[in-house]
């Protein structure tokens, strides 16, 4: 009950809220927004299975070589996710995705 | 026969008599009879072969006697001391020259006499070494004269120094002139000072001995430990200078360094405890011209300087607490204050140690040690934490603030703040240095790094760093001082990151001037960041953002998808910010606020003259129970502004007194005041400490870092038992401090929880003959 009536307010106040400018209408507008939001890559297991390093940390070989930005994450159609280094170098030795034995085909790059 | 004769001993030796007594007497002597002599000795040993050689030995040796005793007889002739001396230094002068020369004619009987002794030659090797002759002139004088008299003369050298000690100047020459006498004297290859130390040397030392234990106790019971430390240090240097001069110093003679250590004994070591009983109330008195002389002294003495460590460490200790603690009241609300009080009391001890100690390493150890102790007392702690932060390691023993302290006054130093403003750069630089220097001596340093952490992401978030460049170095300074790479590089990362975000920021206002979507150009700013960088647990603090706000979420979204691949974006209102303006009854204000204060007074956009139920606001908002509470106090009760944005009824004193039904209202009355004067327009930041963590995630920081700690120390375990493989409790103990150090000190009791941790899941096992011994599992 309380809630649909904030949702009303919230509504019925939307009207004249679009332009910022008509400020004397209002007693509080917005000026600037300092938004801030955290990114990660969209995986379901957030280790490594290669490295066995976090996939938000750059994999070991970029850790030593101070590379953060390159050091990005694929998907393979099975779903599972490596740091792009540790699965191209996987890939010279054995073309199957390491957690599940299927060939590995690459469905997505991060970048 | 009859030519043969003739070279018989019978026949040369009166020949040869008379040039040996004027060689021996120093009387002149022709180069005709000197050329005699030798030509006599040669054909001597070569003709009268069985008979001569020993002969003429024996001969000479009668007539050195014989001239010694006179010698002997003219010495002993004096009664006075120095006459004596005088008297047999002269004797000895001519008679030691004389050993040079009466030998040389001789030459031939010494090849002779020794080939007999020891047909297998050995000549060549005695030719270099003392001559027989020499060794017999020698010898003689030691055997008659020397003997007869040695005691008294040693007695007047002594005499002598006796009376230069107190101070009446005499002819050293006499005393030198006898020692040398006693240095040549010796013929024993072996040790050629065995006579010297036997007499000369001992007598000395006795008599020195003797000199200072009659006088020391007289003076120091006359002129208590303070005069005496400077009689003795005086008597010290004296006798040094005094033994130089006396003793002999050839390489390889030890006497000074006897004397002196004979010296320390009698002066100092004797009296240490009396002295060093004085040392504590100087150390509290700074007298540290005093100490010097103490330390001086002591260190001369063997485990001398151990008491005075002692006594430096507990003046430190106690100095350094009590003045902490005497402070306490302003300091700990302080952490400028607090710093400063740190670092002024590390000047302090350090001046001590160097002006009294002369920065001697031993000393310099104590004072760490002492300090060390200071910085990590807890008592100024507890005093000031009473209640309020009760969640911090309940767990465990309390610990130090300091850390908190210090990372509290890195931030007003790198953030934009007034203290920042007055300073010059090279002096924040000095400040910045003066904290890495008592972080040195924080045990719990990980706290820091946690607390200057938290800071940095302020900083870089809200933009108020006040100089990005010192913000870096700070880091590569904390990597100096030897802070975990891995926390350092985090740092770093965030350094980076911040910029990657700037460029997106750009890029992102960029594509929206091409969408001609300038309005939401000109408000939003957008920081997106490496979740890794920043924070890892991310906790959704849920919040119902106004419309205003609502509405520029989806076209930000929609840009970072376009622009990146793979990733989730998590917004974190907690951290968002910025400025809206406020218009009232009054004027026009802009306020800087968080997110969340946004979200609370947006609610009153529709019915601005209403009054809201704290119940009410939380449906509108959906902020936690807890959250709100805190937003709406911020609002009420901003520090320093004497009108608030929000009014509330019934009145609180704290957050926990609104109830669901307090009422809550905009201030139509508020107003910035300015000089006493109400101010129709203005700015003001009412973010104040940006809130980072909800209270929630704060008590659970703080398990965090007890967790951590716990994960660290079965780390550190493993990598040493891993290396050593077998290893004492003892020594796993010291090596674990070793590793752990810069991140903090663990408790004994923790190690061992973690050791029966580890024992329990098979990582070690203990030896199964001795329980203080660990081997490692694979």
């Amino acid at each position: 009950m309380a809630d649909d009536e904030k949702r009303e307010q919230m509504e019925v106040g939307s009207g004249d809220v679009d332009i910022n400018d008509k400020k004397p209408d209002k007693m509080f507008g917005l000026k600037k927004w300092n938004l801030v939001a955290m990114w990660s890559w969209d995986v379901e297991c957030d280790t490594c299975a290669i490295c066995r390093v976090q996939v938000m940390d750059t994999c070991l070989r970029c850790q030593a070589e101070n590379k953060q930005q390159e050091c990005v994450v694929v998907w393979g159609e099975c779903n599972h996710s490596f740091h792009n280094c540790c699965m191209s170098l996987w890939l010279k030795q054995n073309n199957r995705c390491p957690l599940c034995q299927q060939e590995w085909a690459l469905q997505t790059t991060g970048k | 026969m009859m030519k043969k004769d003739e070279w018989q001993f019978e026949e040369k030796w009166p020949k040869m008599r008379p040039c040996v007594l004027k060689l021996l007497r120093q009387d002149s002597v022709s180069r005709s009879e000197w050329q005699e002599l030798f030509m006599n000795v040669h054909l001597v040993c070569l003709w009268d072969d069985r008979n001569g050689p020993p002969r003429v030995h024996e001969a000479l040796r009668t007539d050195i006697l014989d001239f010694i005793e006179q010698a002997q007889k003219r010495v002993l002739d004096h009664q006075e001391d120095s006459a004596l001396l005088k008297a047999y230094i002269a004797e000895w002068k001519k008679f030691f020259t004389q050993c040079t020369y009466l030998p040389l004619p001789f030459g031939q009987l010494e090849t002779t006499l020794t080939n007999k002794a020891s047909p297998s030659s050995q000549s060549k090797k005695n030719q270099n070494d003392e001559s027989i002759v020499r060794k017999l002139m020698l010898d003689s004088w030691n055997e008659s004269i020397f003997s007869a008299i040695k005691q008294r003369l040693q007695d007047s050298a002594m005499k002598l120094v006796h009376a230069e000690r107190n101070g009446e100047a005499f002819d050293s020459q006499l005393v030198i002139g006898v020692r040398e006498s006693y240095v040549n004297l010796c013929s024993d290859p072996e040790d050629k000072l065995k006579i010297y130390k036997e007499n000369f040397e001992k007598s000395y030392m006795d008599a020195t001995e003797a000199f200072y234990k009659a006088k020391a106790p007289l003076y120091l019971q006359a002129n208590g430990v303070q005069n005496y430390m400077r009689w003795a240090d005086l008597a010290l240097k004296e006798e040094e200078q005094r033994a130089m001069k006396y003793l002999e110093t050839r390489p390889g003679c030890t006497s000074v360094a006897a004397l002196t250590e004979c010296c320390v004994n009698v002066l100092v070591t004797e009296f240490k405890e009396q002295i060093l009983a004085e040392c504590a109330e100087m150390i509290k008195g700074n007298e540290t011209d005093r100490l010097q002389l103490m330390f001086k002294l002591m260190d001369r003495v063997p485990d001398g300087i151990a008491p005075m460590l002692k006594d430096l460490e507990e003046h430190i200790v106690s100095q350094g607490l009590a003045d902490m603690n005497s402070a306490a009241e302003f300091i700990t609300s302080d952490s400028e204050k607090y710093v400063e009080q740190l670092l002024d009391l590390f000047t302090r001890f350090s001046q001590l140690a160097s002006d009294a100690f002369s920065d001697d390493p031993r000393f310099l150890t104590s004072r760490d040690k002492a300090y060390k102790h200071v910085v990590n007392d807890i008592s100024v702690f507890k005093l000031e934490l009473p209640t309020k932060q009760k969640g911090i390691q309940n767990k465990t023993q309390p610990e130090s603030k300091c850390p908190e302290l210090l990372a509290n006054f890195c931030d007003m130093l790198l953030r934009k703040t007034p203290l920042s403003k007055r300073l010059t750069s090279d002096e924040i630089e000095g400040k910045l240095k003066n904290v890495l220097l008592v972080l040195k001596y924080v045990q719990n340093k990980d706290v820091f790094m946690r607390y200057h952490k938290a800071h940095l992401t302020r900083r870089l978030i809200l933009d108020t760093s006040a100089d990005s460049e010192k913000e870096e170095n700070m880091v590569e300074w904390l990597r100096e001082v030897g802070m975990p790479a891995d926390f350092v590089n985090k740092l770093a990362r965030m350094f980076q990151d911040i910029k990657v975000s700037q460029t997106l920021n750009q890029e992102f206002k960029d594509a929206l001037y091409l969408n001609s979507k300038e309005i939401i150009a000109d408000y939003v700013n957008i920081k997106i960041l490496n979740a890794g960088a920043w924070m890892r647990s991310s906790e959704r603090v849920p919040v119902s953002l106004p419309r205003e706000l609502e509405d520029y979420i989806p076209e930000v979204e929609e840009f970072y998808k376009r622009k990146h691949n793979g990733r989730k974006l998590q917004w974190h209102h907690v951290m968002s910010n910025g400025i809206i303006t406020f218009c009232n009854e009054v004027g026009r204000f802009d306020l800087e606020v968080t997110t969340f204060q946004m979200a609370v007074v947006f609610a009153w956009n529709q019915r601005p003259k209403d009054k809201i139920t704290f119940e009410n606001l939380k449906l509108a908002t959906q902020l936690q129970d807890i959250e709100l509470r805190r937003t709406l106090w911020s609002l009420i009760a901003f520090p320093k502004i004497k009108r608030q944005v929000v009014l509330c009824e019934p009145e609180a004193r704290s957050p926990k007194d609104f109830t669901d039904a307090t009422l809550f209202w905009i201030n139509q009355k508020f107003a910035l005041v300015k000089n006493g004067k109400m101010q129709q327009r203005g700015k003001i930041n009412l973010i104040g400490r940006l809130q980072l963590s909800t209270e929630k995630s704060k008590e659970e920081d703080n398990e965090g870092i007890v967790q951590l700690r716990i994960l660290r120390t079965q780390e550190a375990i493993v990598k040493i038992m891993k290396m050593r493989k077998k290893i004492t409790n003892a020594q796993l103990q010291s090596e674990l401090v070793e590793i752990l150090k810069n991140m903090f000190l663990p408790s004994k009791k923790m190690i061992k929880e973690q050791i029966e941790w580890l024992i329990e899941h098979r990582y070690m096992h203990r030896d199964e003959d001795n329980i203080n011994m660990f081997i490692y599992m694979a």
